[in-house]
């Protein structure tokens, strides 16, 4: 019941709000303020994060149907959110102390600061272990050096969380997470990277000088770093499965439109076999997706182990985006080639959901190392 | 002050099919939705609640499932929801259901000062359990209202459009108004109060005992009137607003023009 008006309620706000800002995002790709204005004020920033520190308290389902019915109107904003809840507030929540919470989340959640997940370096994509930001500890203090690549969200954050490497030992190497604001001394931002897509979520690199954090920056204990990176990413994953099953929908629900609108060999292609067919598998591949995104969803809100769940739903569900966006732009014709249709923005908007938060190969290797422990 | 917005649950739009025997709307497997005029009096009663300060009391009749709207109606910013549900209630007519409504609000307490209907629901259209509700109270009822103003505790000023002038009437309370039109604009809830209303909070629910009535005046029972026939009526001619961008409009309209054989494929291609 619950459910269904979330959906109701956040879809109705995305045609009205955030529908008529698309065009301009992507002739600009300028980050829409007063939409995070309002999404702010209807605690879209604090998701899952419990009433009394702010947020809107929902359970994970719940949390995937705001993002996905986001991401139906504006992959790129569903992704601001999938990125800002799953692997930026709710870390802070989950490990943070009081303290913690009281600097860094309280000002997430209501949308003052966005807050973003730093791991991928030049050097380490896939092998994030491989990663050379350091961390050296100098009495209460770290200072850390290193540059992060690709950082979502990163022309608008306030906030950061900056995975880094604190020592090793005899070959083995220990990681440390650390929370350090946007303006803090030793931290700068490279310019917006020019993206074939996700236009609006203003993505970039972050480079650390020197950059003297106290204790309290750490986020968990120290060297549990890579403990924490793991569970948030499988969080993550959960948060960009939602993302792409709501990019396939609006890839389908927009082809449903066109192909009844459109008329070829005198009838509406809708009425034609081979439209009928592609609709039809676009349809049955996002139930399919949406019940995996669910499903991890729920074994993480029961407290269960979810890791392979959440890696089957970002797979199965960013294919499935990107399959169903070919196919609409495809149904589409040549029109679907122009940028006055929307899917054509999808189609490449959804190539990246098969590359962030673990690649469809990672993810297909975790899934493995799931099956043959 | 105490305030009363009575809603219903309504199917959306167009998926509604007809039960043929029965002679009913059948509701199940429909997304439903609080009718949308009913809506707008409660965003009306939410407005004189801030400025003025009230309890606000949401109440609906209809099956368990309508706790959603009123858990809806929670989540906008009514203090409490009341379901009034009971299987002897169900196939009643306007007349039946205002009777149940007037009975539950003649129970308030403290008596509501101010209640408010939307003019008409989208799924029945009578325009009726308003007025009927205010006369078995024995209150006057000022209807198709699209404002009104508190002066003080015993009358407002309210506003309505009729027949192209804007009436400004004044009526002592307690009353009952019946909303057409809302100038507030309508804010969905946050995730928060939408999470709160459905986690959180109590409806509480009154069957026929709660509200000392017999079978015989509630229902199909205690309905005035049955729905003798119901069929399909013909179709009117129509026009269809094609909306795109402009060269598929183009493209299209001579596509159809072509296919009624209105003008000639080779020329229009020409």
């Amino acid at each position: 019941m619950k459910q269904v008006v979330i959906r109701r309620t956040v879809r109705s706000d995305a045609e009205s709000i955030l529908a008529p800002l698309t065009a301009e995002m992507e002739r600009t790709a300028k980050f829409p303020r007063e939409w995070a204005s309002f999404a702010a004020a209807k605690h879209y920033f604090g998701l899952e994060i419990p009433r009394v520190w702010g947020g809107a308290g929902l359970d994970a389902v719940s949390a995937c149907i705001v993002i996905e019915e986001v991401s139906r109107v504006s992959p790129a904003m569903g992704l601001c959110l999938s990125v800002h809840n799953s692997v930026a507030a709710q870390p802070v929540y989950l490990y943070g102390n009081d303290a913690q919470r009281e600097k860094f989340l309280a000002p997430m959640v209501k949308g003052d600061t966005i807050g973003t997940f730093c791991l991928t370096e030049p050097n380490a994509g896939s092998d994030a272990s491989a990663l050379e930001t350091t961390a050296v500890r100098e009495g209460d203090n770290y200072i850390l050096n290193g540059t992060k690549i690709f950082v979502t969200n990163g022309g608008v954050s306030g906030v950061n969380l900056i995975f880094t490497m604190s020592s090793s030992d005899a070959g083995r190497r220990y990681y440390s997470l650390f929370i350090v604001e946007s303006r803090h001394p030793g931290l700068d931002k490279g310019p917006p990277e020019e993206l074939m897509g996700m236009r609006g979520n203003p993505v970039c690199s972050l480079s650390l000088h020197d950059c003297r954090v106290s204790c309290e920056n750490r986020l968990g204990g120290e060297d549990e770093g890579m403990r924490i990176a793991i569970a948030t990413l499988h969080g993550g994953r959960i948060g960009i499965g939602a993302q792409a099953v709501g990019i396939a929908q609006g890839c389908l629900d927009a082809s449903l439109v066109y192909s009844r609108e459109r008329v070829q060999f005198g009838k509406k292609i809708s009425e034609q076999g081979a439209v009928q067919g592609k609709l039809s598998d676009m349809a049955t591949r996002i139930e399919a997706a949406r019940l995996l995104v669910y499903r991890a969803a729920f074994l993480k809100q029961k407290g269960a182990e979810y890791g392979k769940e959440s890696a089957m739903a970002k797979l199965f569900a960013s294919e499935t985006a990107v399959d169903a966006a070919r196919a609409g732009v495809q149904i589409h014709g040549g029109y679907g080639y122009t940028k006055a249709y929307a899917i054509e923005r999808f189609y490449r908007d959804a190539k990246v959901c098969e590359i962030y938060e673990g690649t469809s190969e990672v993810q297909r290797m975790v899934i493995a190392r799931a099956l043959l422990k | 002050m105490h305030i009363a917005v009575c809603i219903k649950q309504v199917p959306d739009v167009a998926a509604v099919r007809i039960d043929r025997e029965r002679m009913t709307v059948v509701r199940e497997g429909i997304q439903n939705i609080i009718n949308p005029l009913d809506y707008a009096a409660l965003s009306i009663a939410l407005r004189l609640r801030s400025r003025h300060g009230a309890l606000l009391t949401a109440i609906t009749m209809g099956p368990l499932q309508s706790e959603e709207a009123l858990r809806e109606a929670l989540a906008a910013g009514a203090d409490r929801g009341i379901l009034l549900t009971d299987h002897c209630f169900a196939g009643a007519d306007t007349l039946a259901t205002s009777h149940v409504l007037a009975r539950a609000i003649s129970k308030l307490d403290p008596r509501p000062m101010m209640i408010f209907c939307g003019n008409n629901t989208i799924d029945s259209d009578t325009g009726h359990v308003g007025p009927q509700i205010a006369e078995e109270l024995g209150i006057p009822q000022l209807c198709g209202i699209s404002e009104v103003e508190i002066e003080n505790d015993s009358s407002v000023v309210a506003r309505r459009i009729q027949d192209g002038y804007v009436e400004t009437l004044r009526i002592s309370l307690p009353a009952l108004f019946t909303v057409k039109k809302s100038n507030d604009p309508r804010s969905l809830p946050s995730l928060g109060a939408l999470e709160d209303a459905f986690s959180g909070k109590t409806i509480i629910r009154w069957g026929r005992e709660d509200l000392s009535l017999s079978v015989g005046e509630v229902g199909l029972e205690g309905s005035a009137t049955r729905v003798w026939r119901l069929r399909q009526s013909p179709e009117r001619r129509k026009g269809e607003i094609l909306t795109g961008q402009a060269q598929t409009l183009v493209k299209e309209l001579l596509c159809r023009l072509e296919a009624m054989s209105i003008i000639d494929e080779e020329k229009s291609h020409g």
